[in-house]
């Protein structure tokens, strides 16, 4: 096998890895997690979306992230979900990331007050 | 439901930058006919990087790319598509270049659709503690092509054809680099991955390594067959811990699915990477002092030649790249030489990483074509100065770059004009200075900046960069005198030309810059004792107004005993005792107390 054939294969493991995680869940969250992200509290948003997952909510694929370059709305929360334009949130709190989980992840209600446009 | 469609048109400069009004027009026509107008958003972007196929449309969601339409499609674009909910397919294209999925996610928000993210792809996009993140979206893929289908030699031409120039500062171009450690005869040669970042204001190779460190490996193994090095190093500073961290995580993982150690992906070649941290010192980002400090010494510069393609680190032919240019192979690999050529302008190819900070409405990383006007980055995607406050001037490449005042806002942005109108592109560092600022202090900061970092072994830099610290805090405290404004450039010009290494000759830009572009500033603190801004303190006059309650809050924190007033009635300050502190000014609650 050449080296070309070894990375196709290695991908087509990877995605499947990714796939066992939850990624084709209906939603996917992001949390900034860059050392800027941190230092603005990102580290507790993401315990946030950790609890209420292991506290059953389903559905959802959690993941970190670097940085998207937000430095003044930080910490940030992206929400994808296939076929519609992806969610940002930003200056994300404890208080608001609980209220996304209940609202948008829930519900489906976008908070639009809090996304960066 | 019906869906929301945003629609973003490629504004690109060689696209359709010149009929983008017309086709805007037309597309809101089509859409006030079909009675759509406000439900759908039309936003221009940047440079997509699809300039062949020009002119560009994407509509999200669903990320579908229409190319290559005439305004007679639009109408028929905006009916099937928006209002009947079917594409148009033969006027689709498919482009599947890697840096298309960031303008997936982020593209429909204005402070990413103008920007174009090549080095940062997977920065903000890819969870980077996770090798199986980077893989699936092609990562390693460039390696394993270099690997199948290239020679050494043939992996230095194309990034000779790609015209990618250092992004650390200096913009040499990086095939010539490669080219000349690759034909140099040794069995050990050593590929440095220079990530030691100390301009002040400057993130963007930390955020870079903490985003996506796989495509550094990448980029460091891909530089590893060209040059027929066996070993990389990472030089990087403590003082960034989550990056250290996750380039180490990076690295251990790459060794284990086989892209780093022997044999990599079964070819016998063999290549490995290693983490040296770095003290912090400024000047250790000099190539020639950053490898003296790996070898165990004080980092200190050394003259060049030999350079250290020829007798590098243990007088082996070594490679140093910067983080960013580094970011950039992966993409020149697979997406090819010519492809990365088409982007920005005639000299400086690709795209450049700026760290905006200053007063500016939206801080952050922005990665924008060659060829953007520092107006376009500061407006339309900076968002402008906060509380409408009066632009007055942007620092560009730290403290080795000047200050450029209104009239260069639009300078594009490239190698040659940036230095044409007296700054530099330095490695991206982007403070926006706004009315509140002193141009003499500021020049005074960086100035300070460098007169501390200096490694003092040759004169001009460590005597000089003192010597004109000291005109500068003269001018600052009100004790200039008129020739003190020329001594300085005669300093800095005399700096510039007898320093030993790069930081030295550009030291005295911020100063000699600011001199050019603000000199009516500089006179005014020396013949009028007067600071524009309000920032230096000694040129300062605190003054008691009317509004004065008597409180006596004023008067209780001054050092210098200075306020004097009885209880319920007003206070004055004598300005002969004063030290313009600014105590009582900051403690008064009535504002009563005035700064002039």
């Amino acid at each position: 096998m050449n080296p070309l054939e070894i990375i196709k294969r290695k991908r087509a493991q990877a995605i499947n890895r990714i796939i066992a995680k939850g990624y084709l869940s209906s939603k996917r969250v992001y949390v900034g997690m860059a050392t800027c992200e941190i230092a603005a509290g990102s580290k507790e948003i993401m315990e946030v979306f950790q609890e209420a997952i292991k506290s059953g909510l389903s559905d959802v694929y959690l993941s970190q992230k670097g940085c998207a370059g937000r430095c003044n709305l930080e910490p940030t929360v992206e929400v994808v979900e296939e076929g519609k334009i992806p969610l940002k949130y930003g200056l994300v709190t404890k208080e608001r990331a609980k209220e996304i989980i209940e609202r948008h992840l829930k519900k489906g209600e976008v908070i639009k007050e809090w996304l960066i446009k | 439901m019906p869906k929301r469609f945003n629609i973003t048109l490629c504004d690109g400069p060689s696209c359709i930058h010149k009929r983008s009004k017309k086709i805007v027009s037309t597309i809101e026509e089509q859409l006030k006919k079909l009675e759509l107008s406000g439900k759908v958003g039309i936003n221009l972007s940047g440079c997509l990087g699809m300039c062949a196929k020009g002119p560009v449309m994407i509509i999200n969601p669903g990320y579908t790319i229409y190319g290559g339409f005439a305004e007679k499609d639009i109408p028929e674009i905006i009916e099937e598509h928006i209002k009947n909910n079917k594409p148009v397919t033969r006027l689709i294209i498919d482009e599947d270049h890697l840096y298309n999925r960031f303008f997936r996610v982020f593209g429909d928000v204005n402070f990413f659709g103008k920007q174009m993210r090549i080095a940062l792809r997977n920065c903000g996009i890819i969870d980077p503690e996770n090798i199986d993140d980077y893989i699936s979206l092609r990562g390693y893929e460039a390696l394993a092509k270099v690997l199948t289908d290239f020679t050494p030699d043939k992996v230095v031409d194309q990034i000779k054809k790609s015209g990618l120039r250092g992004r650390g500062g200096a913009g040499f171009p990086t095939g010539i680099k490669w080219e000349l450690t690759a034909k140099e005869k040794n069995d050990e040669k050593f590929v440095i991955c220079n990530a030691d970042e100390g301009d002040p204001g400057a993130f963007m190779d930390r955020s870079a390594i903490e985003g996506d460190p796989h495509t550094i490996v990448e980029g460091m193994a891909v530089a590893g067959y060209a040059i027929r090095a066996q070993k990389g190093i990472v030089y990087i500073r403590a003082e960034y811990p989550l990056a250290v961290k996750r380039i180490k995580k990076a690295i251990a993982d790459a060794r284990k699915e086989g892209f780093l150690g022997k044999n990599i992906l079964g070819t016998g070649f063999y290549f490995d990477i290693e983490v040296r941290l770095g003290a912090g010192a400024f000047v250790c980002g000099e190539e020639t002092a950053l490898m003296l400090s790996i070898e165990g010494h004080r980092g200190m510069p050394r003259p060049r030649p030999p350079f250290p393609s020829v007798s590098g680190l243990f007088n082996k032919p070594t490679l140093i790249n910067n983080v960013e240019t580094l970011a950039n192979i992966p993409v020149i690999i697979l997406d090819g030489a010519e492809w990365f050529s088409s982007l920005g302008t005639e000299k400086s190819k690709g795209t450049k990483v700026f760290a905006l900070a200053g007063k500016i409405k939206n801080t952050g990383l922005v990665e924008v074509p060659m060829g953007t006007t520092l107006r376009e980055i500061i407006y339309d995607i900076g968002g402008g100065i906060p509380q409408d406050k009066k632009f007055k001037a942007v620092q560009t490449g730290g403290p080795s770059g000047g200050c450029l005042s209104e009239e260069y806002l639009d300078t594009k942005i490239d190698y040659e004009s940036l230095a044409a109108a007296g700054s530099i592109m330095g490695s991206g560092g982007m403070i926006v200075i706004d009315e509140d600022s002193c141009m003499v202090n500021i020049a005074k900061f960086f100035l300070e900046f460098t007169q501390n970092e200096s490694c003092g072994k040759c004169t001009p830099c460590r005597e000089g960069t003192k010597r004109m610290l000291e005109i500068l805090t003269r001018i600052t405290e009100g004790k200039g005198k008129d020739e003190d404004i020329d001594k300085l450039l005669r300093l800095g010009n005399m700096i510039k030309k007898a320093s030993l290494c790069g930081l030295g000759q550009s030291a005295p830009n911020p100063v000699i810059s600011t001199i050019k572009n603000f000199r009516a500033e500089y006179e005014e603190h020396v013949r009028n004792k007067k600071c524009r801004a309000g920032v230096c303190q000694h040129l300062l006059v605190y003054e008691i107004t009317d509004k004065c309650s008597g409180c006596s809050a004023c008067k209780k924190v001054c050092p210098a005993e200075a306020v004097t007033g009885s209880l319920k009635q007003k206070h004055s300050i004598d300005i002969n005792k004063c030290i313009r502190c600014g105590a009582c000014y900051k403690i008064c609650k009535f504002s009563a107390i005035k700064k002039s």
